[in-house]
């Protein structure tokens, strides 16, 4: 296995609940609740799970976009949630993020060049002439007429806007991409162009992509290790092929279940979950997905399951991991 | 088995600077009784502009031509009263934000006792019994309380299945579902595809469902009709989409898109370019800007519609076995 890029240790988000007369503090959204991973360099790892599990508020954490509780983010092996904003503005450099909706993270106002040109004279690099250049050369990375760098946003389609949004982030030659939903605004034809673009930037560039998606199926064809979340907290970690070949976790389970196969010849036994997520504002006790889990059982409702090792590569947070055929035929 | 309704060559214009664009061209289906068609197409392709032109409820700018015969009768030329009659009595829609679809500010009980109001004469108890028992239909746990609840309070799955109680209270036809689970969480649009599944079959009622997820389709659909630009480019059962694809585009986008059931990782094979402007329709087929089987002809020539076998059609100048060898 290769270097350790980033370590995440016990992260935590907490966002306050405020009301009443003096406006104080009532209660906490427990986004994302206590995150240990390790990210290798080169690899991509995809982060599951439904809308409110916390998953894009794990990602802009890391980059200290939104400031976590509590926890540690070690980014080759410097613990960055105790860098001062200068040190962070030039560690930057090395983490972006592509966001879900192009449009509106593209300054409307500005052409492509300008866009693209910022965060170089942010960080004082080059001089004009080869910041322009440097532009022009990465427009043609992402597969855009280099042309085209005096438009505005809005004379480029969704799938040309994502491809503006990924050399944004690229232009700085970062180690390290959040990828949040980088292809869930975009059609089906325009995804398979963007999904193949990220694969081979990341082989050109030896990047290390955190891939952020409620799409299973994308994330599967990405990803190397795959992460579920569930109610700010981890389910299951594993290697993509054991994750969707053997999962052990119910939640797991019960979503890759629910994926429409487009295939009509597959008629599966779906284990449909029940009722809806609960608020993470009021967490369950003991196990999260007790609620809805048709394996809980007392211990469940009273004890947090304790984060293991099943085997090598699959780790998984439950008191009764379960051994199913795999819900997906291979 | 009977068809419900019949759709014939629709177009549907708009006007941009005083020019009359066609949206939809030449589009044509039916759908029997009992079952259900999947529209399924990218954004821009024209399968909502369908629906909608179908119940009449586009701007008044928008120019329809064809005919869309039910139960004997066209569509388009019935007078406004006779098509309230129709809608949401015989014909019926969910969309696919179900939180802009209910009214804020009325009580869940009234929005689906309005419908039964306009189409059945019914004391208020027979209604208030009615409602609650579509509660329990579609799967709603404690109905007497939600039906004196307001939208605000329930989850994004409660509420289309409110969409879908108010949709099927009068035992409509036909359904149109416009995208009714794709702003849905997966696990959650298992259960409303589910419920769908159910309600049809215990109803009889036909089904078009309009989505841009080809494993909703595999799931849910009988028949299905491709949409590309405005037009159907291809239209026949579900297996003879999945399985014996006949049109370029409806090739490339089961190409395109990557499949959870696949054990080796291939790369995928997007489609080149983007689905041309309205104002900027290829002359000859619509799809030749991006075809990779592209022909001379198809440039400066239309292909029809064609029966290429069975019931199954293409909209594509390659033969039968042509298309099904690529």
């Amino acid at each position: 296995m290769s270097e350790v890029l980033l370590e995440v240790v016990d992260l935590k988000k907490h966002f306050p609940i405020r009301g009443g007369f003096f406006h104080t503090v009532k209660g906490h959204v427990r986004a994302v609740d206590g995150i240990s991973l390790e990210v290798y360099a080169g690899e991509t790892l995809g982060v599951v799970g439904e809308s409110g599990c916390g998953k894009s508020t794990f990602g802009r954490s890391i980059l200290r976009l939104i400031e976590p509780t509590a926890g540690a983010v070690r980014f080759e092996g410097q613990n960055i949630l105790q860098f001062t904003e200068a040190q962070m503005r030039v560690m930057r450099r090395e983490m972006q993020i592509v966001f879900q909706d192009p449009y509106a993270s593209l300054n409307p106002r500005y052409t492509i060049m300008q866009t693209l040109l910022e965060p170089l004279e942010v960080h004082g690099l080059h001089d004009l002439a080869t910041r322009k250049q440097r532009v022009r050369a990465l427009l043609q990375k992402v597969g855009l007429d280099p042309s085209y760098a005096n438009r505005f946003p809005h004379e480029f389609s969704g799938g040309q806007r994502q491809r503006i949004g990924i050399a944004r982030a690229l232009i700085l030659n970062p180690k390290l991409m959040i990828l949040d939903e980088p292809v869930a605004a975009l059609d089906v034809s325009i995804q398979s162009q963007i999904i193949n673009l990220l694969e081979d930037l990341q082989q050109e560039f030896h990047l290390t992509y955190i891939f952020i998606a409620h799409d299973l199926s994308v994330v599967k064809h990405i990803s190397n290790r795959v992460l579920v979340m569930y109610l700010g907290k981890m389910a299951e970690l594993a290697t993509s092929d054991e994750l969707f070949a053997h999962p052990l976790h119910p939640y797991t389970q019960a979503l890759l279940s629910a994926v429409p196969v487009p295939n009509p010849k597959i008629k599966r036994e779906q284990a449909i979950l029940q009722g809806d997520i609960p608020s993470p504002a009021n967490p369950p006790t003991g196990c999260v997905f007790h609620t809805r889990c048709s394996f809980a059982d007392d211990v469940c409702n009273r004890e947090v399951p304790p984060w293991r090792s099943i085997q090598s590569d699959h780790m998984i947070a439950c008191h009764h991991p379960q051994v199913a055929s795999p819900s997906v035929p291979s | 088995m009977a068809e419900v309704i019949r759709v014939d060559s629709i177009g549907v214009e708009f006007s941009i600077n005083q020019h009359y664009f066609h949206a939809v061209d030449d589009v044509s289906f039916h759908i029997h009784e009992g079952e259900t068609l999947g529209l399924v197409g990218e954004s821009g392709s024209g399968k909502s502009v369908t629906s909608l032109a179908i119940v009449r409820l586009l701007a008044k700018s928008a120019r329809v031509t064809g005919t869309v015969m039910y139960k004997g009768r066209n569509l388009l030329d019935m007078t406004v009263q006779e098509m309230r009659q129709i809608r949401g009595g015989e014909i019926s829609m969910i969309f696919q934000e179900p939180m802009t679809s209910l009214n804020p500010v009325y009580k869940i009980g009234a929005q689906i006792s309005e419908t039964l109001h306009l189409h059945q004469r019914l004391s208020k108890r027979e209604a208030h019994d009615q409602v609650l028992g579509m509660l329990k239909k579609v799967g709603i746990a404690r109905p007497e309380e939600i039906m004196n609840g307001y939208p605000y309070q329930l989850s994004g799955g409660m509420r289309q299945r409110v969409m879908i109680a108010i949709a099927m209270i009068c035992n409509p036809s036909l359904l149109i579902a416009d995208e009714p689970t794709t702003a849905l969480d997966v696990t959650i649009q298992a259960q409303i595809l589910r419920l769908m599944k159910e309600l049809s079959r215990d109803y009889g009622t036909s089904v078009l469902l309009i989505t841009h997820d080809l494993g909703v389709v595999a799931e849910m659909c009988d028949r299905v009709a491709v949409m590309y630009a405005g037009q159907i480019v291809e239209q026949g059962t579900v297996d003879d989409i999945f399985f014996a694809t006949h049109h370029p585009y409806t090739q490339g986008l089961l190409k395109a898109i990557p499949k959870i059931d696949v054990k080796i990782k291939e790369r995928l094979q997007p489609i080149d370019g983007n689905v041309p402007a309205i104002t900027r329709m290829p002359k000859g087929c619509r799809f030749s800007s991006r075809c990779p089987y592209v022909m001379e002809r198809c440039r400066s020539e239309a292909p029809a519609f064609v029966d290429i076998g069975e019931r199954h059609y293409s909209r594509c100048w390659l033969s039968a076995a042509e298309g099904l060898e690529k």
